[in-house]
């Protein structure tokens, strides 16, 4: 059985080396889902590329209790049920579509947040998170947006905003949150807003899609 | 595969050498180590171990049954002392040893069940809390969290529920309900536990975290340090020190007090660690977790909390 997988991972590659970067890169995508399972796919993978990884670094922002833990453990296919408050900062590695994506989780505490700047440096990806249930605080995660696109060092670096939390039954739908952010008037930069909730894993895959076809393009 | 070929001398060779010293001894495994290792965890963890590599299919019906009735949380009262009184008779049975000439086995012995399964009896204990959202439409929880802020804060009068004073005891904004997450109300127990037993320490961490550079966030961090403990506690990591604290069934308190030890004792290295700024709390804090299992890992560990320090 195993070693079946083995060879056609191999026919693969070599189909994928043939065609078109386009076509690696959707065999590489099946080989990541095979890989989640847990039979160390990846690791042959790994062997097999010719091209080593293109590191990324992403940078996950937002308001305390906005979801970013959640979402960066779910990124790495890691239990979610025992989150604490980030206190300073958690990183990860996460394999995803042919990158090895640096996650900087940077606690969103008020008296935290002078400390982002610390972390923009080199930023390939901003990713802002948003609580979509916490209406009060938009006008306050809207602000905090605001100071960050005027950010030297995150000039022209692409923004994904996540409205989390959908799963919520006061959540705000995505559209209404661009809206009130003004994300329409950003013109220096690639943006995108994403629906999801990190908890149901729902739509966190396809701002990640995003995220990897917008570095494509630089 | 040197290892796994040792695992399978040790598998044939353990009954050999058990038989040997039976023989020797005129004593079965379970009376030696009840006879010949301290009280406490060096002896419950060589027990538990010995039980669980039992290949008799009455120890084997044993172990299964008393998982059950301590998972079902039902190892206590009265239920308690007959469930023991099984366990032993099960042993006396199986290993064929005359209680009228060992009557202080089966005392031993009784300890160290309630040790072993107390504690997996505790784990449950833990899980239920800690699986238990904090609800602010709950009046008893809310009571707690207003309780904490009235010992952590006695000079100070809350202006209201919501309100950024909260910040001042280490919550992260105007409303702690949304910082227990995963904890559950597991964390506000451990904090008000601290806050109640412990006034003095806990004022005086309390203290530590208003410093200008050394500062973090009291309640915040402390929902970390029970994420450790908790940890900690599932993974067996903390029966050294709980079977060593433990006269017999380990309680909920013994969980606390562990819990305010790691807290003060956090604090303390935080501290000597000389941080640049709270940004340093994920390594510092693997750090201590790193020491405080190294130390876990001796079975003559007990952690108690040195208040003479808090005097200085």
């Amino acid at each position: 059985m195993v070693q079946t997988i083995a060879v056609d991972l191999k026919k693969s590659h070599i189909i994928g080396d043939l065609q078109s970067p386009k076509m690696n890169f959707t065999i590489e995508m099946a080989l990541n889902d095979q890989g989640r399972k847990g039979n160390g796919l990846l690791s042959i993978l790994r062997k097999l590329k010719s091209q080593p990884d293109k590191e990324l670094r992403l940078l996950l922002l937002g308001l305390d209790n906005a979801g970013k833990t959640t979402l960066l453990k779910k990124l790495a296919s890691e239990d979610i049920t025992h989150i604490t408050p980030t206190q300073g900062f958690n990183i990860k590695s996460v394999q995803s579509e042919g990158f090895k994506l640096n996650v900087w989780d940077i606690g969103g505490q008020r008296k935290i947040r002078p400390y982002w700047r610390n972390y923009f440096e080199n930023t390939d990806v901003l990713i802002y998170v948003i609580d979509s249930a916490d209406r009060k605080r938009l006008e306050e995660t809207g602000h905090e947006l605001e100071e960050l696109l005027m950010e030297d060092k995150l000039a022209n670096v692409p923004l994904l905003v996540y409205a989390n939390k959908q799963d919520l039954l006061h959540a705000a739908p995505a559209s209404d949150i661009a809206e009130g952010l003004g994300l329409h008037t950003i013109k220096d930069r690639p943006w995108q807003i994403q629906a999801c909730s990190a908890t149901a894993g729902e739509g966190v895959k396809d701002g990640m899609e995003w995220v990897c076809k917008n570095i494509k393009k630089k | 595969m040197f290892r796994s070929l040792l695992g399978i001398i040790l598998w044939y060779l353990r009954p050999l050498m058990k038989w040997f010293l039976r023989k020797t001894t005129r004593l079965c495994e379970l009376q030696r180590l009840c006879y010949g290792e301290k009280a406490g965890a060096p002896r419950s963890l060589r027990v538990e171990n010995s039980l669980l590599q039992s290949r008799s299919g009455d120890i084997k019906n044993l172990i299964v049954f008393l998982d059950r009735i301590s998972d079902g949380r039902k190892f206590i009262g009265t239920n308690k002392d007959s469930i023991t009184h099984y366990a032993i008779h099960t042993v006396l049975r199986v290993k064929k040893i005359n209680p009228q000439i060992h009557p202080q086995f089966g005392i031993s012995f009784a300890k160290c069940i309630e040790h072993i399964w107390g504690y997996r009896q505790l784990i449950q204990e833990v899980e239920v809390l800690r699986t238990t959202p904090y609800d602010a439409n709950n009046e008893s929880h809310e009571t707690k969290l207003l309780t904490l802020w009235e010992l952590m804060m006695p000079s100070v009068q809350l202006e209201s529920r919501v309100t950024k004073q909260w910040q001042d005891i280490g919550f992260q904004g105007d409303d702690p309900k949304t910082d227990f997450r995963g904890m559950g109300l597991l964390g506000l127990e451990n904090l008000l536990y601290f806050a109640q037993e412990y006034p003095g320490p806990a004022s005086h961490v309390l203290s530590h975290s208003h410093h200008p550079q050394y500062g973090y966030a009291f309640a915040v961090v402390g929902i970390n340090l029970t994420s450790m403990a908790y940890h900690m506690l599932k993974d067996g990591s903390a029966k050294s020190h709980v079977y060593n604290v433990s006269q017999g069934l380990p309680t909920i308190k013994v969980f606390h007090h562990f819990y305010c030890y790691l807290f003060y004792e956090f604090d303390r290295f935080w501290i000597e660690a000389k941080p640049r700024n709270v940004m340093d709390f994920s390594h510092i804090r693997e750090k201590f977790e790193n020491t405080i299992r190294l130390s876990l890992s001796k079975p003559a560990s007990v952690f108690r909390i040195n208040i003479s320090i808090d005097n200085i």
